[in-house]
């Protein structure tokens, strides 16, 4: 079976997951939720507020007639009406999830650099100091709820040492660049506006360095274990006797090998680093979706919530997609086996 | 292989060790503190839940607010003058409570999916599976979240919630373990002295895959101990007055950074404990793995 193959099967596959998480969420939301009505109204709404959420989600009709009018409604992205913002959730979600986006990418690179980097170094050292040291630095920071690394970056890097805001998207006395395509950075450089860009970067390296040391563990074993393979294997030590220096045998040869492994766990690694984006960006007070998360479970917005995470699960699964597709290009073994 | 050969094993090695000392701290404090809060309650007085501690857990003192770590309080208090150590102590066992019965569920549950999964193949496994990855498409919090707003705030539906995210993964594990284990030559005796396959999953292939689930079941007692702060420190744990780790935290933030002891150190106490679960944990594998 061919590349092309495959990738119309995972395709598939990936639509039927999105199918059936939508469906999913359908179920708790709509049918196993007590009070459905007045969840979606919002707190203290007015009886008549209820009746017409009553009318406007079909609340009176049988489950199969509110399961096809639902699916008729996430499909064309329509996630209701936020009680809290008082505009439509898909308004929101479309300003805020670009930047948690722009947000993840940054720690995502962070976090691939640091777990590699401490994963190819423990290897390189086991069982030595070098070791210890990359596994315990990984252990204690993967043991750290987000909270307590983003208190600590923001005090020692914003607070005692002053070297980057503490908190905020960027310098609110800048005006915004105009939305273009959502994503403050590329629209800041697309108008040209370099003083918001410089600031909206600098704003962007603390949430994003945080998210990172609570990821990069994830990394660290998977690239130390598939590192200590490679250097018991034949062509690492080939490379030595022919002369190439062994730092250089570890650090390209054997490295560059043990590398196809850390394509599996990406998603994975992005879906940690949402999850930890809500607490990160609540304490940043960045505005993702995070934010837009935390804010809405303060608020009891409940439209708002449940938008949100249907937006996440499929940007999951997206990614999910996107890294099984890379594998399959980089490994043709996974294409042709099964 | 036993358990206390198992322990003398961790003995040889500082790491498991560390891990060791403080995953029992940490489960007897909340064993003996979580019978005296819940005998205080039963019999209607309190106090019994801090008769351990220097002082109550709930009672403002207002001239003692914001103190910083001293020898009167190890751990400095908060903005009611409460001593924050005795809060943290007192918060010890509804992690405890949270974290087992999370982590059981989750074994539980996931055997239930995964073993016949793996045993069956198939239309089962297929079936199974398949369900196994909707929930694990759902990033775990963002899932947990979603649940506990629905359903209210309450600490049975916390409880609820994490188990509903955390069986995903054990299901994964009891199914790669029954692919293995049913291959071995004992299941085919099993099979010719004439087992049901009911016997056979629930008498053979669950005991023999919980070599393998104890050591990711340990790390997790801490992994669910860390969601369950970021519940809290959500507002989704347990209500108000109440002590609670991630709370406590939340409720800090205000004074951050000039009181930081409020809000960091029920962070630091988390990570000790969840880091002692993953010691432990990464510990038996080594040694459950070396197969005696």
């Amino acid at each position: 079976m061919g590349l092309l193959g495959y990738v119309v099967r995972r395709a598939v596959y990936s639509i039927v997951l999105i199918f059936g998480a939508v469906v999913l969420v359908f179920f708790l939301t709509r049918v196993a939720a007590p009070n459905t009505a007045a969840l979606w109204a919002g707190p203290r709404a007015p009886p008549s507020v209820v009746q017409a959420v009553v009318k406007e989600y079909h609340l009176d009709q049988p489950v199969y007639v509110q399961l096809f009018y639902y699916l008729e409604e996430i499909f064309t992205f329509n996630f209701g009406i936020s009680p809290f913002f008082k505009q439509p959730v898909a308004n929101l979600v479309s300003l805020y999830f670009p930047r948690t986006l722009e947000l993840s990418f940054f720690a995502m690179v962070l976090t691939i650099m640091f777990g590699i980097f401490t994963g190819a170094y423990g290897a390189a050292h086991k069982d030595r100091k070098g070791d210890y040291v990359a596994r315990g630095i990984y252990l204690v920071t993967w043991s750290m709820p987000p909270f307590l690394v983003a208190l600590l970056l923001q005090f020692l890097f914003a607070y005692q040492w002053n070297l980057l805001p503490s908190s905020l998207l960027a310098d609110p006395s800048l005006s915004p660049p105009s939305v273009v395509t959502g994503f403050p950075l590329i629209d800041s450089l697309v108008a040209g506006n370099y003083t918001f860009f410089t600031s909206a970067l600098t704003h962007l390296v603390l949430p994003a360095l945080t998210l990172a040391t609570i990821s990069f563990g994830l990394i660290t074993r998977i690239t130390r274990s598939s590192m200590l393979e490679s250097l018991r294997s034949e062509f690492v030590r080939t490379a030595i006797m022919k002369g190439v220096g062994t730092r250089r045998a570890v650090y390209i040869h054997a490295l560059k090998n043990s590398l196809l492994p850390v394509i599996t766990i990406i998603a994975l690694t992005f879906a940690y680093v949402i999850a930890g984006a809500v607490v990160v960006e609540e304490i940043f007070g960045y505005e993702g979706m995070g934010y837009l998360i935390t804010q809405s479970v303060y608020n009891s917005d409940y439209p708002t919530l449940i938008g949100s995470t249907i937006v996440i699960v499929l940007s999951v699964v997206v990614i999910n997609f996107v890294a099984d597709v890379l594998y399959a290009v980089v490994d043709p073994r996974i294409r042709l086996g099964e | 292989m036993g358990l206390f050969r198992t322990i003398r094993r961790l003995e040889s090695s500082p790491a498991p060790l560390i891990g060791l000392v403080i995953v029992v701290a940490f489960y007897g404090w909340s064993l003996v503190e979580g019978i005296l809060q819940l005998a205080g309650f039963l019999t209607n007085a309190p106090s019994l839940g801090w008769i351990l501690l220097q002082s109550n857990p709930f009672t403002p003192f207002p001239s003692n607010s914001l103190l910083p770590p001293s020898f009167a309080h190890i751990m400095g208090t908060d903005d009611l003058g409460r001593d924050i150590l005795v809060r943290i102590l007192y918060a010890a066992p509804t992690d405890a409570l949270v974290s087992t019965v999370v982590v059981g569920g989750g074994v539980l549950v996931g055997s239930l999916v995964g073993i016949p999964a793996g045993y069956f193949g198939g239309t089962t496994e297929e079936v199974n599976m398949r369900f196994t990855d909707l929930f694990l498409a759902f990033p775990a919090l963002i899932l947990a979240v979603a649940i506990e707003a629905t359903f209210g705030r309450q600490l049975v539906f916390a409880i609820l919630a994490l188990v509903v995210v955390w069986w995903p993964s054990y299901a994964r594990v009891f199914r790669g373990e029954a692919l293995r284990i049913k291959n071995l030559r004992f299941i085919d005796a099993a099979l010719l002295s004439g087992l049901s396959s009911r016997r056979i999953m629930t008498r053979h292939l669950i005991p023999s895959s919980l070599n393998t689930v104890l050591s990711y079941a340990t790390i997790d007692l801490g992994n669910s101990i860390l969601v369950y702060s970021i519940l809290s420190f959500l507002g989704l744990g347990v209500p108000a007055p109440a002590p609670e780790w991630g709370a406590m935290t939340a409720q800090g933030l205000s004074y951050f950074p000039l009181w930081w002891w409020y809000s960091l150190l029920p962070g630091a106490v988390i990570t000790v404990v969840v880091m002692g679960a993953a010691l432990l944990g990464d510990g038996l594998r080594d040694i459950l793995s070396e197969g005696g």
